[in-house]
């Protein structure tokens, strides 16, 4: 057979060198001129990564097998050899970006694999990779000086996902850089400066959000494929609005990141929700920061949680401590109890103008008053109880005003009863107690101290709030870091302030885990939740409008009116088509429905992906092995590619 | 779990109210009787009682108390001559035992923290009775009763015997037989209290139900050593907290007009009395069956959800209450589940939907990492606070509360207004609003604090053009409110009715361990949770049939001798 030149362009070599030309015939496998290629350039090194890219057809020839004949490469092909892992700037749902090595040449999806791997999260299938909104030049430099994280050098054999050491997936473990990693990877972010929340771009409209869904990979095809190139900047983000299978425990970073998008989804509009919940989120951040500050040994405890025994034990001690408190408390049978002058006002006695003080006292759940302490042994002139009563806060620390307000329910109603007290010291304990009693604890709980600590500590915030813009420091936190822009506007700080702290008593006491789960789960139980736009044009129809992809439904919206027309639920799908031809996706319910739409904001790949998704998302509760079915989602997703 | 211990108790004090009905109620009025009595002299006695104290200011609730019962029901029952179960008679022979031994200490008056409370408890439960004798109808009878004293004493002493002897039947395999190994230790070391001070007696009795019931539960698991401290440190609390578990004697309206008269432990769920209600009235099983409780001044109702404490519900309800508790099938408890579609896809249309469509959008909305509130809005009328007019608004339900549209704005998420958050407040059903405050419609919900029970602007109406929509908002809040545990309620009902099915006869110690197991009855009863339901029924009727008798006697006893005493 006769021999012909191929020239092939050695990355390795410089981009300026000339290409190495081989001498091959039309029968040599790939790997044999692989061969010849390393053999030609003299140098040695581990050139198992590398593999032939063939420019014109834009293709991978990774069958070390098959013959030049049968790829049907000729003389005329441009071929470049370089390795099939590159480096790639990696936008995490946090903000930070992450230099690591993807895969260049499978699919997207396995590429996305890849990375979750090396990062330590769990079920990949839900997150994909976004081409980020362009963003303006003048930020470069701020860029580079951010660029920080560098996990390139993790060797890709090494990474393994099973064992943990210290808490920490292996190849993580030994350089403080790369643990410093991880810990950015697994530790929340602090609440970000409300500057930085101005200056992100935040979809306008339900059409915005509909073109941030244009911008999706195609998950069946490579990266080089689609145009990525060497260190090019994309973003991890989570795609598919149904995880599954949330375990605090192994998901440490999944839960992190995801808890990272959900926030600044709330906190740039990308979901719409109420002043109330956008208050029950500022107070849900504002706790998850403290905490997550105040808790850096988390990760280990968790590493030592692992181990049954010492689960057991741990149980055991508490077992005995909670025994031997109770005993002493029924042997002492002194309960605590606050005393201390306070003011009382009650807003619809006419009887009582302004406030009057009385010796109080705390006990159970209940407050009592007398004239002055030292009746106190007689009876009360009223005792409250307090269990099942709405407590508010109603301070303003410059002014050195510190009101407990409660509603009190009585068969008649609600009681309106304000306790004025003289400092914050006061406040702090008389305010704990009250919330405690609220909620049918009594003072001897175990939670007193705490929930007295989270009251001096928001105290101290409002008191930072009131000396101008502090920026966003561990102890103080900047009010307006917690919520939207909007209400930059509506409210100063110091009126956010007591509305979130409002909010904050009702989460004051949950662990770091629980409220980043609350987080999530309130986050979910939006109506907007997990609904991907994509702008369409339906069949037959001459307007633009927009369909909603849900984890459970797709819905219609009509851009005039802004409401939904229609709903199609999958339970009630019998199959869907693309056109490839003519780009247009049908759609067949139960019952004769038939919808056909041409997609305008994204390729129509993309919808029949997202649909096709979520289908594969839902078949997972079925399967019982743990084991990802890739198979099926490029069955589901892969379009006429994976036939 | 304790409603073992009731229901058998109800079981025995069935089989004797049967045959000895008419006794019982003669004995009953004599009884009362010798109460009045008995509280006159102690009212002269202590006249420091607590519940004789000058009234606090009303509104302070039930701060001292920490108990309120509607007198009115209690009052009702005696006038109606009503046969009154065994239950109601041992809670209120508790109560006197408990008065008699602080009269008997005179230094308790000045109580200490704990002691006063449970005694103030009791002291209530029995006090609306003394009440009702003083000023109801059986005011007349107190000389007849003093001349059948000794009647009633021979007669008490006779039942009790004969309840001993069936005691004694069962008893030998019942203190012996233990339904785990583990378990074993502890019901024997709680043998002796049995035959102990009848102070305890009805206390430990259910404890140890509970704890029986409740290692059945755990036990057989795990073997280890760890676990097996754990457990009895926990069995140590458990009886530390044991010993101040409230009861309450609550008056149950049938469907029939009859009512039933019953106790209830403060720690029993609104299921656990629906089961030993089912257990006893033989009705069928079905899970449509509910407490329905009916504020009468409000006019408004609300079937108590399953997962809910019975008790603390019912001390919300004032003192001089004519609220009502009724056991009756309610088909828009679970009707929700039922017909899903109708209530979770915020149509306005009812439709069909194929069983396996409807299980896997119940999956798809309850067992999720979130509940999805169904998406649920619309105009509604609304009640101007201390008017009788109404005003339409566009109201959304949402996970967070309900929210309206403010005039003039669209209905984007963030312009909403809160009109409530769902944390204290329930959702009951208004019963004829249209006449009382002139609402547009007969469908009308209403939105108030459990404890609210009087006419107050804290209260909201809202008004509803149809039915479904009524239904639908009210099943909407519902799933805001309790999410997941509805759902977990439905199948528990569910598992109850099945069970139902598959067995003659029940024991709810057995019907716990699920439907799976009911098709393989295991004889042998050291065997956890499974065991035949013919030996272990046996063994805990004669435990507490035998700890009624001895209440019974030892309170008798006491009596007498007080009586000797004061005569003295």
């Amino acid at each position: 057979m006769a021999a012909w030149d191929l020239s092939v362009t050695v990355e390795d070599l410089g981009s300026d060198a000339l290409p190495v030309t081989v001498s091959v015939t039309s029968d040599l496998h790939v790997g044999g001129v692989i061969l010849k290629l390393v053999e030609k350039t003299q140098i040695k090194r581990d050139w198992s990564d590398h593999a032939l890219w063939w420019e014109q057809k834009q293709q991978w020839l990774l069958r070390t097998a098959w013959t030049l004949e049968k790829y049907g490469v000729h003389a005329d092909a441009r071929l470049l050899f370089m390795p099939q892992h590159k480096p790639l700037k990696l936008g995490l749902p946090n903000g930070i970006t992450l230099r690591l090595r993807a895969s260049f040449s499978c699919p997207a999806f396995q590429t996305v694999i890849g990375i979750c791997r090396i990062l330590n999260i769990r079920h990949p299938e839900e997150l994909s990779l976004l081409r980020p909104v362009e963003e303006k030049k003048k930020k470069k430099d701020k860029d580079l000086a951010q660029d920080i994280y560098d996990l390139t050098e993790v060797p890709l054999s090494s990474v393994s996902q099973s064992c943990l050491y210290n808490g920490m997936p292996a190849h993580f473990v030994g350089s403080p850089q790369m643990e410093a990693i991880y810990k950015m990877l697994s530790v929340t972010q602090p609440p970000p400066a409300p500057e930085v929340i101005a200056k992100q771009y935040r979809p306008a409209s339900v059409v915005d959000k509909a073109h941030i869904n244009g911008r999706w990979l195609d998950s069946s095809r490579c990266l080089m494929q689609q145009g990525i190139q060497e260190n090019d900047r994309l973003w991890l983000r989570f795609k598919y609005f149904a995880f599954y299978d949330i375990e605090p425990k192994y998901d440490v970073v999944r839960l992190t990141q995801l808890y990272e998008q959900a926030r600044w989804a709330i906190l740039l509009e990308d979901i719409d929700c109420t002043e109330e919940e956008m208050m029950l989120f500022g107070a849900l951040q504002y706790h998850i920061s403290k905490v997550a500050q105040s808790e850096p040994q988390m990760l280990s405890t968790n590493a030592a949680m692992d181990d049954l025994d010492s689960a057991l034990q741990s149980l055991e001690v508490k077992m005995v401590g909670e025994s031997s408190s109770a005993s002493e408390l029924l042997e002492n049978m002194t309960a605590p109890e606050l005393n201390d002058y306070l003011k009382i006002f009650r807003p619809k006695r006419l009887t009582l103008k302004g406030y009057k003080q009385y010796w109080f006292k705390f006990q159970d759940t209940s407050i009592s008053y007398f004239k002055s302490k030292e009746e106190s042994i007689g009876e009360p002139i009223q005792q409250i109880n307090l269990k099942g009563c709405e407590v508010a806060p109603d301070i303003n620390v410059a002014a050195q005003k510190f009101l407990i307000r409660l509603l009190i329910p009585a068969p008649e109603g609600m009681n309106e009863v304000y306790l004025r007290c003289e400092n914050e010291q006061q406040y702090a304990q008389w305010m704990a107690a009250c919330r405690l009693a609220s909620k049918g604890k009594s003072l001897a709980d175990s939670s007193f101290q705490s929930e007295i600590q989270s009251i001096r500590s928001f105290l101290a915030m409002q008191k930072t709030n009131s000396h101008g813009n502090a920026p966003a420091s561990d102890e103080s936190i900047n009010t307006h870091s917690l919520v939207s822009p909007r209400y930059h506007k509506k409210y100063k700080p110091k009126q956010l302030t007591p509305r979130i702290l409002d909010a904050y008593q009702n989460v004051a006491q949950l662990s770091l885990t629980d409220a980043v789960m609350r987080f999530l789960q309130i986050w979910q139980a939006l109506p907007d939740f997990g609904l991907s736009y994509v702008v369409v044009r339906f069949k037959g129809s001459r307007k633009d409008e927009v369909l909603g992809i849900a984890p459970n439904r797709l819905i219609r919206i009509d851009l005039g009116v802004g409401d939904v027309v229609k709903t199609w639920r999958y339970n009630n799908m019998k199959q869907w088509n693309v056109n490839w031809d003519i780009r247009q996706v049908a759609i067949e319910f139960e019952g004769n429905v038939n919808i056909a739409f041409s997609c305008v904001t994204a390729d129509c790949k993309i919808v029949h992906e997202f649909i096709g998704g979520y289908i594969f998302m839902s078949t997972r509760s079925r399967e019982k092995s743990d084991t990802l079915n890739a198979e099926l989602f490029h069955k589901l997703t892969g379009g006429h590619e994976a036939l | 779990m304790e409603q073992v211990s009731d229901d058998e108790l109800d079981h025995g004090a069935e089989e004797d109210s049967d045959k000895e009905d008419q006794d019982l109620d003669k004995m009953f009025g004599a009884w009362l009787g010798e109460l009045d009595k008995l509280t006159q002299s102690l009212d002269d006695g202590r006249p420091q009682k607590a519940l004789q104290k000058p009234p606090l200011r009303q509104e302070t609730n039930m701060a001292n108390f920490s108990y309120r019962f509607s007198m009115y029901n209690i009052n009702e029952a005696l006038n109606q001559g009503d046969t009154v179960d065994l239950d109601a008679l041992m809670a209120d022979l508790c109560s006197i035992e408990q008065e008699l031994n602080t009269i008997s200490k005179p230094n308790s008056s000045s109580r200490s923290q704990n002691k006063g409370q449970q005694f103030n408890v009791l002291h209530f439960l029995i006090n609306p009775t003394l009440g009702s004798t003083s000023s109801g109808s059986v005011n007349a009878r107190p000389a007849a009763s003093n001349i059948s004293l000794d009647d009633i004493t021979s007669q008490l002493e006779k039942a009790s015997l004969s309840m001993d002897e069936a005691a004694r039947q069962t008893s030998s395999s019942s203190s012996s037989s233990s339904r785990t190994g583990s378990v074993g230790a502890v019901s024997e070391q709680e043998a002796p209290s049995q035959r102990s001070s009848v102070n305890s007696a009805c206390a430990s009795a259910s404890s140890m139900d509970s704890l029986d019931t409740d290692k059945v539960l755990t036990g057989g698991e795990e073997e280890q050593a760890a676990k097996l401290k754990a457990e009895k440190i926990r069995v140590a609390l458990e009886k530390i907290k044991e010993a101040q578990v409230k009861k309450l004697v609550i008056r149950v309206h049938m469907s029939d007009e009859s009512s039933k008269t019953m106790m209830v432990d403060e720690r029993q769920t609104v299921r656990q009395v629906l089961d030993s209600l089912l257990d006893k009235s033989h009705c069928g099983y079905s899970p449509d069956w509910s407490l329905v409780e009916t504020i009468t001044e409000l006019q408004m109702e609300r079937i108590f959800e399953d997962h809910e404490n019975l008790v603390e519900n019912l001390l919300n309800w004032t003192r001089d209450s004519h609220n009502k508790l009724m056991f009756i099938e309610r088909i828009e408890k679970y009707a929700l589940f039922k017909n899903p579609q109708n209530y979770l896809l915020g149509r306005k249309e009812t439709s069909e939907m194929a069983d396996r469509n409807k299980e896997a959008l119940l999956e798809e909305c309850f067992c999720g990492g979130s509940v999805s509130v169904p998406e649920i809005e619309g105009v509604l009328w609304l009640k101007e606070d201390g008017k009788k007019s109404w005003k339409k608004r566009y109201f959304l339900l949402r996970a967070s509360g309900i929210y309206y549209v403010p005039k003039g704005k669209a209905k984007a998420s963030r312009d909403l207004v809160c009109f409530l958050q769902l944390d204290h407040v329930n959702v009951y059903y208004g019963q004829d609003y249209r006449s009382k405050y002139k609402a547009p419609t007969d469908y009308c919900l209403a939105l108030k604090h459990p404890q609210i029970q009087k006419k107050s602007q804290y209260i909201k109406y809202l008004c509803c053009d149809d039915v479904r929509t009524l239904h639908q908002w009210v099943n909407g809040i519902r799933i805001a409110k309790y999410g997941k545990q509805l759902y977990v309620n439905y199948q528990e009902a569910m598992k109850r009715t099945e069970a139902a099915y598959d067995w003659s006869s029940l024991s709810t110690a057995s019907i716990r361990s699920g439907s799976s197991s009911a098709s393989i009855p295991e004889s042998q009863s050291n065997h956890s949770g499974h065991s035949d339901s013919g030996v272990d029924t046996g063994s805990s009727h004669g435990r507490s049939q035998s700890v009624v008798s001895s209440i019974f006697s030892e309170a008798w006893k006491r009596g007498t001798q007080i009586e000797e005493n004061t005569k003295v």
